[in-house]
């Protein structure tokens, strides 16, 4: 019998707060209502346990500055563990796809950390996805983000990397938090097509979303003949949700789940707590199950009409042909510091709602035919000219690229660190397995 | 203490003890005929064994029976109807219903707030289809999210019996748990055994008063509390036998002995259980029986078809023990060779004939086609002894990484997990001296014995206390709580934050149960109370509490030595 793994972690004891939507009753009436219906009863489905992620996996996928002891993850790093224990299980063929009911979420947070964004510290699918690259050597791993917010921190984290691809279908940002992930935006200089954002207007509703993919997302997802598919499950597109308005309903979600066939989903937003989680996640288990969601019905029925499909539709070409015109546009320049070689550099900032401060990156990539290429990311806390680095050094990366990256980490952790002002220096080896962390104080951490 | 008597009904025996201050004055073991019928006379048989002198000093009898749970297992219950109101959700029939249903208009949501009223229309032709057809059977009315709210059961019900006077009725939210599919069962299990129950208990009762005892006559449940046998739901009667092996070693264990694995060795069955800090672990689940999931409170126990009077085979030099017996041991004058006759002829028991035990073992090796010599002989009886212990061993196991590995909702409980410890084992039962050795050496563990193994479980139904738990669920904001145990559900008019009036009301409970079985407060096991706060828009409008205490399981006094 094929399983289906539910691993429940509602962090009955953790809140951003008492009314904060990030609070203790978020999955208090999913409880309910899956215990109540009797899932866990289903002979296909098996309960999984939490535990927490180690550091080693944290730093795999992301940079915490300027080290992690300075951020509270407690409740983060149970979230990101639970989605490892399900990879362990489905890696290991005790299961065939699962379902990661935990909170807090993850898809805001990036390649870089300064605090929390968007209700996210740690990228649960991303440190689940550079683990299961490390312990089992899979090449080829798809992440298909279906929270109605963009999933940037995830774009971020893999912007660059060929061996990921990122699909991110969420209402258009010039309407909603966080105001990214245009259709232009479709990946690094080494992995340029890699990401494809799908930006949807309001409205959208089952029917249109559900044409998105089978026209668009299923095929590229074929194509790129992914070994893993997860799924980032965010439940925020249900008409019932208090910010965003894409009108689609428990069987809708239902359906999505049916038609992307993750093996992995897990739960990013979704903040209707009665309306709507109760509904969508029974909806999204069911369908992973491969159990009927047909009679999965929300008590109150949605208040607007989605919009017309023949409308939704020509915005669906319009979108497309948008996206492939998209052209790279990138420059090559050496730069003295950096080894004096040729990168390919970039300039943004990334703002940390939870918190309000702004986080000011400057971003070097070395073009490679190759591999993925050696990153680098400077971080910078305005006005604050302290400066926190971290080098990847990508799987499967070629000779040049990896001796490149371990001759920064000597440059800026030994030689330089402090004349040019590092506080932190992150190794992320991910060619080697070897994440080191140096710090001005401390000097060298091995996780 | 007075005097208390303990009767344990075993597939194999049945055994009664009467402990006098803490010391067993009298044991006496018969055999359990096969035939249920005479389930009542066999309980009678023991009593009379016990020879008891002054009757009038007997405080309590408490009566371990496998009525329920083979009245379930041979499918000899009364025909029940089963109504649901199942309303929107998955679909029903994606879990097995192993008994016929019907299906009916109405909805709850999680909160247990009407999101659809029941059809009384279709509630009272369903009771002049019954009335008209003559038989007034019984029915057990189900609704999802019933623990929440019970009006549409009570309103059904109303309906029901109105339309069909007579007729019985077992409601689901008295098994208060959320798992609507089992609660289903569980009424069903309950109103079906009613009537064999009821017939059981005012005989077992008429036939003690005519004996002279006017004691009260006392039931052990599942979850290893006893409850007077006129009070206590049929189902939870189930699977008696376990809980009393598991109460059995706490009465008989050394009193340093604080946390261990029980395990009890019988003719038929090897039951284990798991005690922690002295008191017997419940199971998170309720329990499985037959084709039935239920919501039924037991202790997290294991019961393996392995015993002393197992049927061994020998196929191509591999022991294989059957899940079944064929009577005593060969040794004993039975028919086949099993685990007995191994240790009856390695001369670690002291019963049973040893020429016998070596006879059933050469016939054994020379069916298998082996030579049948005086070593080859000790070399199967070994294996049959290795090959038990193993199985045990499976069990035990299973049943540790159940308790080690119970879901964590909470981030205290990840960063706090179970201890990995080894316990020690406590084994009891009448082939229990044979296999010390072998699970010491198999398990790598102490393992301890106790000196009346044969009655620890009718030690463990005589010394066993009153045990409950009144688990509280309130919702300030809908105005109602709820208590798992016994379905109780009522208005909350106290404050939207509870903080403290909530552990008062279930204190208040608590104390009325507590005077009612004549026990002490200061036993009561208190969990700490959770407060999730209910968020109407942006402004906090009440909260949810979620909190349980509890009278944990356990025995009153212990078995001197």
């Amino acid at each position: 019998m094929k399983k289906t793994a539910l691993m429940f972690f509602p962090a009955f004891d953790w809140s951003l707060g008492e009314t904060h939507p990030e609070r203790e009753e978020r999955l208090l009436y999913t409880q309910e209502q899956l215990f109540e219906e009797g899932v866990m009863d289903l002979p296909q489905i098996v309960q999984l346990n939490p535990t927490v992620a180690p550091l080693q996996a944290v730093c795999r996928a992301q940079a915490l500055f300027p080290g992690p002891e300075a951020h509270d993850l407690e409740a983060h790093r149970i979230a990101a563990g639970s989605a490892l224990v399900m990879g362990d299980a489905w890696a290991k063929k005790e299961i065939h796809n699962g379902f990661a009911l935990v909170r807090p979420p993850g898809h805001h947070a990036g390649a870089v950390v300064r605090g929390n964004r968007g209700f996210c510290t740690l990228n649960n699918e991303a440190i689940l996805i550079n683990h299961l690259r490390s312990r089992y050597g899979y090449q080829r791993i798809a992440v298909i983000d279906t929270d109605v917010h963009h999933g940037d921190g995830t774009q971020n984290i893999f912007y660059h990397d060929p061996q990921v691809l990122f699909i991110s279908l969420h209402q258009d940002g010039r309407t909603l938090y966080p105001g990214s992930g245009f259709a232009e935006e479709k990946g690094g200089p080494n992995a340029w097509g890699q990401t494809l954002n799908i930006p949807l207007p309001p409205g959208t509703g089952d029917e249109g979303y559900h044409y998105i993919l089978e026209n668009w997302v299923l095929p590229r997802v074929q194509a790129f003949q992914p070994q893993v598919i997860i799924n980032s499950a965010g439940q925020d597109n249900h008409y019932s949700d208090p910010l965003a308005r894409m009108n689609v309903t428990a069987r809708g979600y239902g359906k999505i789940t049916e038609l992307l066939q993750p093996h992995i989903a897990v739960l990013e937003g979704g903040y209707s707590i009665e309306s709507a989680l109760p509904y969508v996640n029974l909806a999204i288990l069911l369908a992973l199950a491969g159990e009927d969601y047909s009679q999965v019905r929300e008590p109150k029925g949605p208040q607007r009409a989605p919009v017309q499909f023949e409308a939704f539709k020509r915005y669906y070409q319009e979108l497309r042909s948008q996206e492939e015109k998209a052209k790279a546009n990138w420059t090559k320049r050496r730069v003295a510091s950096l080894l004096d070689q040729e990168w390919v550099s970039d300039a943004y900032s990334v703002y940390y709602d939870t918190e309000g401060f702004q986080e000011a990156r400057q971003e070097y990539i070395r073009p490679c035919a190759h591999c993925g290429g050696t990153v680098v990311i400077m971080s910078k806390l305005p006005p604050d000219e302290t400066v926190s680095t971290l080098i990847r050094i990508p799987f499967q990366a070629c000779d040049p690229c990896a001796q490149t990256g371990l001759e920064l980490w000597q440059l800026l952790t030994e030689k330089s660190g402090a004349k040019h002002g590092s506080e932190a220096v992150l190794l992320q080896n991910q060619n080697s397995d070897e994440i080191l962390l140096w710090q001005r104080a401390k000097g060298v951490t091995r996780f | 203490m007075a005097l208390r008597i303990g009767i344990d009904v075993g597939g194999t025996f049945t055994d009664a003890v009467l402990v006098d201050n803490g010391v067993i004055a009298a044991a006496t073991k018969v055999s359990t005929p096969a035939d249920v019928n005479t389930l009542l006379p066999t309980v009678l048989e023991a009593l009379e064994a016990l020879r008891v002198t002054d009757i009038t000093q007997v405080e309590q009898i408490t009566v371990s029976t496998t009525l329920m749970t083979n009245a379930i297992l041979q499918n000899r219950l009364t025909k029940s109807e089963l109504y649901l109101i199942p309303g929107y959700g998955m679909k029903l029939d994606a879990l097995p219903w192993p008994v016929p249903y019907q299906a009916f208009k109405g909805q709850l949501d999680f909160r247990g707030r009407e999101v659809e009223a029941l059809d009384p229309a279709d509630i009272e032709q369903q009771a002049r289809r019954l009335t008209r057809e003559g038989s007034l059977p019984c029915a057990a009315i189900v609704g999802k999210f019933s623990h929440r709210n019970n009006a549409q059961e009570l309103t059904f019900d109303q309906i029901l019996r109105k339309n069909a006077p007579g007729i019985q009725t077992t409601l689901g939210h008295r098994w208060g748990g959320a798992n609507f599919y089992r609660r289903a069962l569980t009424a069903y299990l309950n109103m079906a055994g009613q009537e064999l129950f009821a017939a059981f208990a005012s005989e077992l009762t008429r036939a003690i008063r005519e004996k002279g005892y006017e004691a009260p006559v006392y039931v052990l449940k599942a979850d290893g509390g006893v409850l007077p046998l006129e009070e206590v739901r049929p189902v939870d009667t189930i699977y008696s036998g376990p809980a009393a092996s598991v109460l059995g070693a706490l009465a008989l264990a050394e009193e340093t002995a604080d946390s261990y694995l029980v395990i009890d060795v019988g003719g038929t069955t090897t039951d284990m259980g798991l005690v922690l800090g002295q008191v017997p672990l419940l199971s998170a689940k309720g329990a499985k029986i037959g084709g039935f999931l239920t919501q039924i409170r037991s202790l997290a126990v294991r019961s393996l078809p392995l015993g002393g009077d197992s049927v061994v085979e020998l196929r191509r030099g591999a022991v294989e023990i059957q899940p079944y017996r064929e009577g005593t041991p060969y040794c004993l004058g039975g028919p086949k060779l099993t685990p007995t006759d191994a240790m009856c002829y390695l001369q670690i028991i002291d019963f049973g004939d040893p020429k016998k035990a070596e006879e059933a073992l050469m016939e054994q090796l020379r069916a298998d086609g082996g030579a049948a010599a005086e070593a080859e002989a000790r070399g199967l009886a070994q294996d049959i002894l290795k090959a038990m212990t193993k199985k045990i061993l499976a069990a035990m196991t299973d049943l540790e990484k159940e308790w080690r590995e119970e879901p964590a909702y909470k981030i205290w409980q990840v960063l706090h997990p179970q201890r990995r410890e080894q316990f020690p084992i406590w084994l009891s039962g009448g082939p229990a001296p044979g296999l010390v050795r072998e699970l010491s050496e198999q398990s790598r563990r102490a393992v301890k014995i106790s000196r009346q193994a044969g009655f620890a479980n009718a030690a463990g139904a005589a010394l066993a206390r009153p045990a409950f738990s009144r688990t509280l669920h309130m919702d300030t904001v809908v105005g109602r709580y709820r208590i798992e145990e016994t379905g109780e559900q009522g208005a909350w008019q106290g404050s939207k934050r509870a903080r403290g009036e909530a552990e008062r009301l279930i204190e208040e409970i608590m104390r009325k149960e507590t005077i009612k079985r004549e026990l002490e407060p200061d036993d009561w096991q208190k969990d700490e109370f959770d407060y999730f706060p209910v968020v109407d828009g942006y402004r906090m409008a009440g909260q949810i509490v979620r909190g349980s205490w509890s009278m944990p399981s356990g025995i009153i006094g212990r078995v001197k030595r």
